[in-house]
């Protein structure tokens, strides 16, 4: 090898460790790697550790304490009890406005799809005021709604009314392509062996959809476990009734204690993960389940 | 340029695609890269354009050892199988691009790059299409213009990763003769991959036939049909 | 053809198919339309003056400055960012980039109450931080760094999770053939990548376009509520909201629907004209 292209070639094999040595011609690796986990670090996992590394210096019983108190006990109870139920409604929903924006043709259906997306990009403290205008028992929802006995803001049931706004996309959103691309052909097979079209959807489209379901559902309930600003307008907020987990946080924080609400937002924290790996469960088992097909 | 090819090794993950391939490849010749399917042409050809980094041995040009060179630098052309063309570029854009991208003391002027995209246009039979996208194009005419656009900085090195596999029988015969025709008139030296035995037969002046990694015969053709080096070479070229 | 198969064999009556778009209609208007309408009727109650008054307040309008300036500064940091992480993850193979795929993903299930309150605990007087801060003189928390840097984290993955199953499915062959022809890292991504992700880059930037300037929960922790300060558009409506001034609270909140609204078809629109280049995603 000439001097000249010993200086143009980058470090050849023996000057660097092995697997720093140049293994791909794509560049920019480097660069863009580096950039992403020095954001990821610094504004992500950093702000994590905090948490976990305060929470741990609680001590374990006094954690416990602190982060399962009857008060925080209840908020728990509120926000998954209320994430759940808002996730089951937009799963029924949910699907039923996929089928009908995926198979049926009707006017206004561009307008209904492009409705769906709205809670993505509606900010949440608007949808909370909008959301209470309506269902609050002056709103025109909630006026007739309450002359019948039936009061849906400031309570419990508010806090599902925010939760079904806020989830219905991830529904939609995560079943529509798969049942779009689901061929007409195994429904005909179906049909040619005498099901009738109720089991025809129970038996074989419910099965096929069911992995996106699922995934909507986890993402609906993931969502709604820490919403925080389309619930409070409309939810009451009373201490043990109607105070959901992040409301919790927020209180204490302005009541400067900080260890009530650190550890109250690391059990949040270990919800949240633990949401994200079921996720991450179902589609991947979804997606070893259609490539072994 | 002569290729020099000394024991390459390539693996990925566990499965091996070469294992310890040396070849010398003399200055201007035509050389095809023969065998099955998941023999290790691709590897190979990619190795020696810099796309893909050998687990060990070494790729000289001229005699220079150019194992280490980053792709941009080793002055080769490459034509891909699917093309690869920029698809929101015109086909003049396209063939331009090599020299559009040369560092600005380097670079032609805006006329030379649109004189050479010209004469590259009639050198591959495509004169006056220079204003279309490449979705306008048929197969064998994106072929050409992925050529057209190989050669456009001169490169002393041809590469080529089974260009043909995507056309039918007809435009394949076609662009064979075209394809050999330029490299006899620029002087390139070439490397053809292929799966083809009638392909590399007719083309190339010399056959390397590959087989899990390695080589099994390099030689003429007519020597292969002669005196086949294995039980292997005999079966795939017979 | 098809149509006519689909009636004969694998399709509902007539009127079941009414009754179930109708069932459909009906949710979306209660659950979605009806609370958008709710926005605009009640920010015009008083009609269109005390809307315009609203609006034009000093603290409307400081607030609507410092949300302005919150997404101006985090909307291109978090554009760089994604487009870095989508180019590293969808164009190389490395060891841990499913798990890195994953990480970019964590802000969208950490609550934005729990976000904010991460920042408190390194920024805060009592934080990781804070005591350094505090005696350099540089104010962080419940001031406007803490608001740009929760926001910054709320919206950190929407262009990354855009890009990424967008710019895998493209492959790598054509950025390989530039490289074949002497093009640079710049050069390809500029020349290449960037014209074929365009439209995704545009629908990853207006969504975290829309969800800087409408971030609550973590803004609302680290902002302190200093009115006209450090209030963004979302926190003044519920200052607003609380003080029973409606008409005050809707107008602003007209502002962002406003806002949600133009995403939402600039949405549409990217996909009706660009359906190929626009990965659909779920979030
Ligand atoms: N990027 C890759 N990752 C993993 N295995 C690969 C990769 N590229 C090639 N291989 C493997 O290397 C072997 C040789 O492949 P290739 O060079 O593409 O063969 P050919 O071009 O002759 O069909 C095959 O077994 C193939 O599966
Ligand atoms: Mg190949």
């Amino acid at each position: 090898m000439t001097t000249a292209s010993a200086l143009l070639a980058p470090a050849g094999p023996g000057r660097r460790p092995r697997w720093l040595r140049r293994r791909v011609a794509m560049p920019g690796l480097g660069l863009t790697l580096g950039v992403t986990l020095t954001w990821l670090g610094l504004l992500v996992l950093l702000p994590i550790a905090a948490v976990v590394v305060r929470s741990l210096g609680l001590g374990p019983a006094h954690f416990a304490a602190v982060a399962f108190s009857p008060r925080a006990l209840a908020a728990y109870r509120l926000s998954f009890g209320a994430a759940l139920a808002a996730a089951a409604i937009n799963g029924i929903f949910g699907l039923l406005i996929v089928w009908v924006l995926v198979r049926y043709r009707f006017p206004g259906k561009r307008l209904a799809s492009a409705l769906v997306d709205l809670p993505f990009a509606l900010p949440t403290a608007v949808a909370g005021i909008a959301l209470t205008a309506i269902y609050a028992n002056t709103g025109i929802v909630g006026a007739p709604l309450a002359s019948i006995g039936l009061r849906l803001a400031y309570n419990p049931s508010g806090v599902v009314l925010a939760l079904v706004f806020i989830g219905l996309p991830f529904v939609v959103r995560t079943v529509e392509p798969v049942l779009a691309d689901l061929g007409q052909d195994i429904e005909e097979a179906a049909a040619t062996l005498g099901a009738s079209r109720l089991a025809v959807f129970r038996r074989v489209l419910l099965p096929e959809i069911m992995p996106a379901l699922l995934t909507g559902f986890a993402l609906a309930f993931a969502r709604g476990v820490g919403e925080y600003g389309s619930v409070i307008f409309i939810a009451g907020n009373m201490p043990y009734k109607s105070e959901i987990a992040p409301l919790l946080i927020v209180t204490q924080l302005e009541q400067f204690d900080y260890e009530g609400a650190t550890a109250i937002a690391a059990v949040m924290l270990v919800v949240s993960f633990a949401m994200l790996a079921v996720i991450n469960l179902i589609q991947a088992r979804e997606r070893r389940w259609r490539d072994g097909a | 340029m002569t290729i020099t090819i000394d024991n390459l090794v390539k693996t990925f993950g566990t499965s091996s695609a070469l294992n310890g391939v040396s070849l010398e490849i003399p200055d201007r010749s035509f050389v095809a890269l023969l065998g099955p399917s998941g023999s290790g042409k691709t590897t190979l050809l990619r190795i020696i354009a810099g796309l893909e980094t050998a687990d060990s041995g070494h790729v000289l040009f001229g005699g220079e050892d150019v194992t280490n060179r980053p792709v941009q630098r080793r002055n080769i052309g490459f034509v891909f199988q699917h093309y690869a063309l920029f698809r929101h570029m015109t086909v003049a854009q396209n063939i331009a691009f090599g020299l559009t991208v040369m560092k600005r003391r380097d670079r032609p002027s805006k006329d030379a790059i649109a004189a050479r995209v010209d004469e590259l246009l009639a050198l591959v039979r495509l004169p006056g299409l220079g204003g279309r996208f490449p979705s306008q194009l048929s197969g064998g005419q994106r072929q050409r213009v992925a050529l057209a656009r190989a050669l456009a900085r001169e490169p002393a090195i041809l590469l080529l990763d089974e260009p043909f596999g995507a056309l039918d029988t007809k435009v394949r015969r076609e662009l064979r003769g075209a394809l050999r025709e330029i490299h006899d008139r620029v002087g390139l030296t070439s490397i053809f991959v292929t799966h083809d035995r009638e392909e590399a037969f007719a083309l190339a002046d010399t056959v390397a036939i590959l087989s899990a990694g390695k080589i099994e015969q390099f030689a003429a053709p007519r020597e292969i049909e002669r005196a086949p080096a294995s039980e292997f070479v005999r079966d795939f070229v017979i | 053809m098809a149509r006519r198969r689909m009636k004969a064999a694998v399709t509902e009556s007539r009127a079941v198919r009414c009754a179930l778009i109708l069932i459909a209609l009906a949710w979306l208007a209660l659950v979605i339309l009806l609370p958008l309408l709710a926005v605009f009727s009640q920010a015009l109650a008083r009609g269109s003056r005390a809307f315009w008054a609203a609006i034009v307040e000093p603290d409307a309008l400081a607030a609507i400055r410092l949300t302005l300036v919150t997404a101006i500064i985090v909307v291109p940091l978090n554009g760089v960012f994604g487009m870095c992480a989508a180019w590293a993850i969808a164009k190389h193979d490395f060891r841990g980039r499913d798990l890195l795929t994953t990480l970019i993903d964590l802000p969208f299930s950490v609550s934005p109450v729990v976000a904010g309150l991460m920042f408190v605990l390194l920024f805060g007087a009592n934080g990781w931080f804070g005591p350094w801060l505090i005696a350099h003189g540089i104010r962080i928390m419940f001031a406007v760094p803490a608001i740009v840097i929760a926001t910054a984290f709320v919206t950190f993955p929407y262009v990354a999770r855009e890009l990424i199953p967008l710019m895998s499915a493209q492959g790598k062959a054509e950025e390989e053939a530039a490289l074949t022809l002497g093009a640079g890292f710049f050069q390809t991504f500029w020349h290449v990548t960037l014209p074929n992700i365009r439209w995704g880059l545009l629908y990853g930037i207006l969504l975290t376009n829309a969800r800087a300037m409408g971030e609550f929960g973590a803004v609302s922790v680290v902002s302190g509520h200093i009115r006209g300060l450090t209030d963004t558009m979302p926190l003044h409506v519920e200052v607003l909201y609380n003080e029973y001034n409606f008409v005050g609270a809707f107008a602003v909140a007209s502002l962002l629907a406003a806002l949600a609204l133009v995403t939402l078809a600039a949405k549409a629109l990217l996909e009706w004209r660009h359906r190929d280049s626009i990965a659909a995603t779920g979030h």
